[in-house]
């Protein structure tokens, strides 16, 4: 499918947060209670559309535990959007949000949009952190802020899409270079009309002029 | 430089000192030189020595070229120079003008090296930061060090390169550099790098790897390309194979339809005469692993199908078809690019149904697969390709009833035309041919062609062959009976066993079929009662009849009286025993060629004879074995079956029973549901007569009334009424006084309990009255006065509250003083803070100043003793003064009184001379002058 751009994300946050169960009711529509660790990183897609552009958002939902800090720490230099999540039921997941930007701001391109998330609003019985905590957390530090339920698929679409409208508008006002796809954004084949690095095939007219 | 001259140069005459010498003058030197130009030339010839003289540059010299590396990493020729000599240390390659023998263990050296090397984890870091310089002495063999190291201990390089922050990365970046050598050498060490870690397969693509490694591809010529090409596609498959997140990345961002043009071959007939070359033909191999890794039956389901769906729509399946059909392809691209066909349509119905429709471009026109069928059946094509295409029959067969119904119906007497070739001749044909191979893929093809569905199998018994002449046709059920009867090689038989299995398993009309000819099942027993131990093939035989004879067990319609389950039953416990048979049948699954098959379904056999199993039927053996051996166990013996048997009539009998029973609750429920009708029918009509009596009661009462109004209005009526009514209200009139004079007594009895009250306080009162009358005014006197002391008191009282008033106002303005006041204590004191803190250094400095001072009143001190001492000691000297003083007084004292004797002497001579008249000059006029003024005072 063609698309105008393409977006790399990363989510990252504690364990147990609810970063799979996100990107799972993102790309899925659907909620699994029980999710296995998730194991390195893995990889899910999904398009959306901003001012009528088809763009492509591929995800890589990282893991959250410590021993694979290391592994994850590679993935923050080619991305262009993060989203960091905490759970709103336990405070300290909320607490390690400044190790967590520290890591984000030192390993990834200065422009990465970071998306501030507290998930699992839906169990508003047990919340640990205010809305208003997140918000001045955001607020200091510069990120946007939302309150998400993978549960409910609250907020879930507007998270993902709004990160990707900042970046959008950041490539409007000329502050990503798009032509570096180390920052995690590339260009669809609709915009890039002549592109050398491609396999023009046997001359079939259906594929000349693709890429990727 | 002569210095090393001197040595290397010396070094083929052999009579220099030891390698092992140099080596350490020349760490020597590397180490403690002060000038760069030494320490250059030093390492220069450490690594000239580094590959004759491997083991003692690595054990002595390696710590130093490490510092080097640190120290002097500005100078990019001796950082080259240093990387370089670490690289021959570790490398295990032998070197092209080596002479001498490689000394045993030497393997060992470059793996023991990188370990010493790596146990300072910085040390990779060190190499990694290298990278970042630009100068190619120094990236190139850095890249090429990393890759040696890789190769050494890949698995705890991964670790360190991965726990170093971007460290995949860095060497991601290599692939961009311009310089081709670098990038090809990259190639060589992300192969190394992503070998079997999914985390760094992860991180490699996520970096956009799959791009730039198409990228490269293209630029290089991709199919026709040369071994650059070959590595870029062997860092595919490394990134792709058995990584499914991997994969997903790979289809979801549209790499897939890239892979398309590896495969236009050119249709050039000249330049396929030309043949392909060795690199052209390793290429494809592995763009067609590519593809398989991607729609491997042993990745997810979900994930196979999304590329087989995203293939077709792309076209790869119709170009992959194409190849099959295009000519001069060499035989193992071939063979390969058939069974990508099969896992590329396996289990995907649009595909499936594509290559069905494939037609080979020969003359008439024939389908595809039978082109492919007539190689499989036919003994003069290699082995590789006939399995190949076994391989993609199955995989068009599987999950296809489609397919499998198109196929059999050309085996039914239906499809009249004699002059095509269809599948079902060519199935035929091997299934009967001399060559044992052919029957054994013929049969295999068959089964797969009817698993897992009924109606196939039983269309498939309808097929009757024709024999010889005159002979009357045979079904090919017995015809495939015959064969095994006739013996014949073990393929052919395990062939056709697993086909007659396949048949009959849940198809009670084949194994009615089977049991109809009462050859069969002896032939079975007598297979597998046979002792005699054949090798692993013949026992597999056996465990197959075992097998052939459980499923006439499981699947039988009882209409064979012989062969009924029971009977069997008894026939396999007498004949073979229950322990064989349970032996034989076990026995299958334990052998290797077992466990090779049940793994995954591509046929995947190196040689003719390891042909046994096919993938569908050991499933199938594997799901009905479990069931076999439990209707054949002792619980499920004979007594067992017939008590079963009998309370299966009991059962019945109990049925039937309630079924009588049933049956005349019926008709009593049908009789009594005629009742009710008849019953509720009456019901209405009562309803109905109830209410039409209803009406005429109203109607009747209605009359009533009216003949009632008729009668009211005649005169006598009247006056009665008038008197009835004045009667009325007269009683209502008496009504009204009785009540009246009701509450009049109420009225009446209240007042009488009031007065009583009354009379009762006022006889206390008049009581006291009449006691003290005077009292009272005196009381009342007094009274008053108080009442007036109370006002003057209560006047004084406002005066005083005015007062206290007053004092109040007072007391807050004061109050509010002696806020302002501490207000003003407070800065005052805040300004006293500030003093006393200045106090408070002063004092400090007062302190220091006295410690200083105390310092130096205890040198003081010291001087003090030291003074001390010495004044003792002038003391003692004084003491000996004094003496010496005293003695000299003493002296001077007796020198005076010497004096004085003589002075009185010579005033005695002064006298006697002037009594004798010589006129001597006197000394002591003064004297006596001093003696004259005395007097006088």
């Amino acid at each position: 499918m063609s698309y105008s751009y393409l977006f790399k994300y990363i989510i990252i946050g504690d364990t147990g947060v609810g970063k799979s169960c996100l990107l799972l009711q993102f790309t899925d529509k659907r909620f699994q209670p029980v999710h296995d660790l998730t194991i390195g990183v893995e990889f899910g897609a999904r398009m959306i559309s901003i001012d009528g552009k088809q763009i492509k958002l591929q995800i890589w939902d990282t893991a959250g535990q410590e021993s694979f800090r290391s592994i994850t720490r590679s993935y923050y230099r080619g991305a262009a959007g993060a989203l960091l999540v905490y759970d709103i039921t336990r405070r300290d997941t909320f607490n390690h949000l400044t190790t967590w930007l520290e890591d984000a701001r030192q390993h990834s391109n200065s422009n990465m949009v970071i998306m501030l998330i507290g998930n699992k609003s839906d169990l508003e019985a047990r919340r640990d952190v205010k809305k208003e905590e997140g918000e001045a957390f955001a607020r200091e530090h510069g990120l946007i802020f939302m309150e998400t339920s993978a549960k409910t698929a609250a907020n879930v679409e507007e998270a993902f899409i709004n990160t990707a409208k900042e970046i959008y508008q950041k490539i409007q006002d000329g502050v990503f270079d798009i032509n570096n796809e180390a920052n995690g954004i590339k260009i669809g084949p609709q915009h890039s009309p002549s592109n050398p690095s491609m396999p023009s095939g046997g001359g079939d007219a259906g594929r000349s002029g693709g890429c990727c | 430089m002569d210095y090393f001259r001197k040595y290397l140069g010396a070094q083929p005459e052999g009579e220099q000192p030891s390698g092992a010498d140099t080596v350490d003058r020349l760490v020597d030197r590397a180490s403690s030189s002060t000038l760069l130009d030494d320490r250059r030339d030093a390492v220069r010839a450490l690594k000239a020595l580094s590959r004759k003289f491997r083991l003692e540059v690595g054990t002595q010299a390696m710590e130093t070229l490490l510092h080097i590396l640190e120290v002097d990493r500005t100078d990019s020729e001796i950082t080259g120079y240093a990387l370089d000599a670490l690289c021959n240390v570790m490398s295990n390659e032998p070197l092209d003008d080596e002479e001498e023998i490689p000394t045993p263990g030497n393997d060992e050296l470059g793996a023991q090296f990188t370990e010493i090397f790596i146990k300072k984890s910085d040390n990779v870091g060190l190499l990694l930061s290298l990278l970042e310089e630009y100068d190619f002495h120094v990236r190139w063999p850095t890249v090429k060090l990393l890759t040696t190291l890789l190769t050494n201990k890949c698995k705890d390089l991964q670790e360190c390169i991965l726990v170093h922050p971007m460290g995949v990365s860095k060497l991601m970046d290599l692939l961009s550099d311009s310089r081709e050598i670098i990038r090809n050498d990259a190639l060589l060490l992300l192969n190394q790098l992503t070998r079997g870690n999914a985390n760094i397969q992860k991180i490699v693509a996520f970096e956009n790897a799959f791009e730039r490694l198409l990228d490269i591809i293209h630029e290089e010529g991709s199919v026709d390309g040369g071994i650059v090409v070959e590595d870029c596609l062997l860092l595919l498959l490394n990134l792709l194979k058995h990584n499914t997140s991997n994969q997903n990345f790979f289809r979801e961002g549209s790499h897939i339809k890239y892979l398309m043009p590896f495969f236009e071959l050119d249709q050039d007939p000249q330049r396929s005469q030309a043949g392909w070359s060795a690199q052209k033909v390793t290429n494809i191999h592995l763009m067609l692993q590519l593809v398989r890794s991607l729609v491997s039956p042993s990745n997810p389901q979900q994930l196979t199908t999304n590329c087989q769906k995203t293939m077709y729509t792309c076209g790869l399946v119709q170009t992959l078809c194409n190849i099959l059909m295009a000519s001069g392809v060499p035989a193992d691209v071939l063979t390969e690019t058939i069974n990508t066909v099969a896992e590329v349509i396996r289990g995907n119905l649009q595909n499936q149904e594509y290559f069905a429709s494939v037609m080979a471009p020969s003359n008439p026109p024939r389908p595809a697969i039978v082109v492919l069928l007539m190689s499989m059946v036919n003994e003069k094509q290699p082995f590789a390709l006939r399995c190949a295409v076994l391989y993609c029959f199955q995989s068009f067969l599987y999950k296809n009833e489609v397919g499998q119904s198109q196929i059999v119906q050309t085996l039914l007497p239906t499809s009249a035309d004699v002059n095509t070739i269809s599948a079902g001749q060519l199935l035929c044909g091997g299934l009967f041919s001399g060559d044992s191979l052919s029957n054994w893929f013929a049969a295999v093809a068959l089964l797969n062609a009817i698993s897992d569905n009924s109606t196939q199998k039983e269309q498939l018994l309808r097929v009757q062959l024709a024999t010889s002449l005159g002979n009357p046709p045979v079904s090919l059920l017995q015809q495939c009976c015959n064969i095994l009867a006739q013996g014949g090689r073990v393929q052919t038989r395990l062939g056709i066993l697993m086909l007659l299995a396949t048949w009959m398993a849940d198809c009670t009309t084949a194994v009615a079929h089977f049991l109809f000819n009462t050859a069969n099942v002896p032939y079975m027993i007598s297979q597998v009662s046979s002792s005699q131990d054949g090798d692993e093939n013949e026992q597999n035989v056996q465990g197959l009849c075992a097998f052939l004879l459980g499923i006439c067990l499981l699947c039988n319609d009882e209409q064979n009286e012989t062969f009924s389950t029971a009977s069997l039953r008894q026939i396999i416990e007498k004949r073979i025993g229950l322990e064989t048979f349970t032996d034989k049948l076990t026995q299958v699954t334990k052998t290797e060629s077992y466990t090779q098959a049940i793994k995954k379904p591509h046929v995947d056999y190196k040689q003719p004879t390891e042909v046994v199993f096919d993938y569908e039927f050991v499933r199938m053996f594997k799901n009905l074995e479990h069931d076999i051996l439990r209707a054949l166990s002792p619980n499920n013996n004979r007594e067992e079956s017939k008590k079963q048997l009998a309370n299966i009539k009991e059962h019945e009998s109990i049925v039937s029973q309630y079924k009588d029973l049933i049956q005349e609750q019926d008709d009593r429920l049908r009789h009594t549901q005629a009742q009710l009708d008849s019953v509720q029918q009456d019901n209405d009509r009562r309803k109905k007569q109830l209410e039409d009596y209803t009406q005429q009661i109203q109607q009747l009462k209605d009359q009533n009334a009216l003949l009632k109004a008729t009668k009211g209005s005649k005169t006598n009526e009247n006056d009665k009424d008038d008197e009835l009514k004045n009667l009325n209200d007269r009683l209502q009139s008496l009504m009204l006084q009785i009540s009246e004079k009701d509450s009049h007594i109420e009225k009446l009895k209240t007042d009488l309990t009031v007065s009583e009250a009354r009379v009762s306080t006022q006889d206390m009162s008049e009581e006291d009255k009449e006691n003290n009358p005077s009292e009272t005014a005196v009381l009342q006197q007094t009274v008053n006065r108080l009442n007036t002391d109370l006002h003057e008191l209560r006047a004084v009282l406002a005066n005083k509250d005015a007062d206290i008033f007053k004092l109040k106002a007072d007391c807050d303005n004061l109050q509010s003083q002696l806020q302002q006041v501490q207000s003003t204590n407070e800065t005052t004191n805040s300004s006293n803070n500030g003093e006393v803190q200045k106090l408070t250094e002063e004092k400090n400095s007062l302190q220091d100043r006295m410690k200083r001072g105390n310092e130096e009143k205890l040198n003081l001190m010291d001087k003090i003793n030291k003074f001390e001492e010495e004044i003792t000691k002038k003391n003692g000297e004084q003491d000996k003064l004094k003496e010496e003083l005293e003695t000299l007084r003493k002296e001077q004292e007796d020198l005076l009184v010497l004096l004085a004797d003589q002075d009185t002497k010579i005033d005695k001579y002064k006298t006697k001379l002037k009594e004798l008249g010589q006129e001597v000059e006197d000394d002591d006029d003064d004297d006596d002058y001093d003696d004259d003024i005395d007097d006088e005072s």
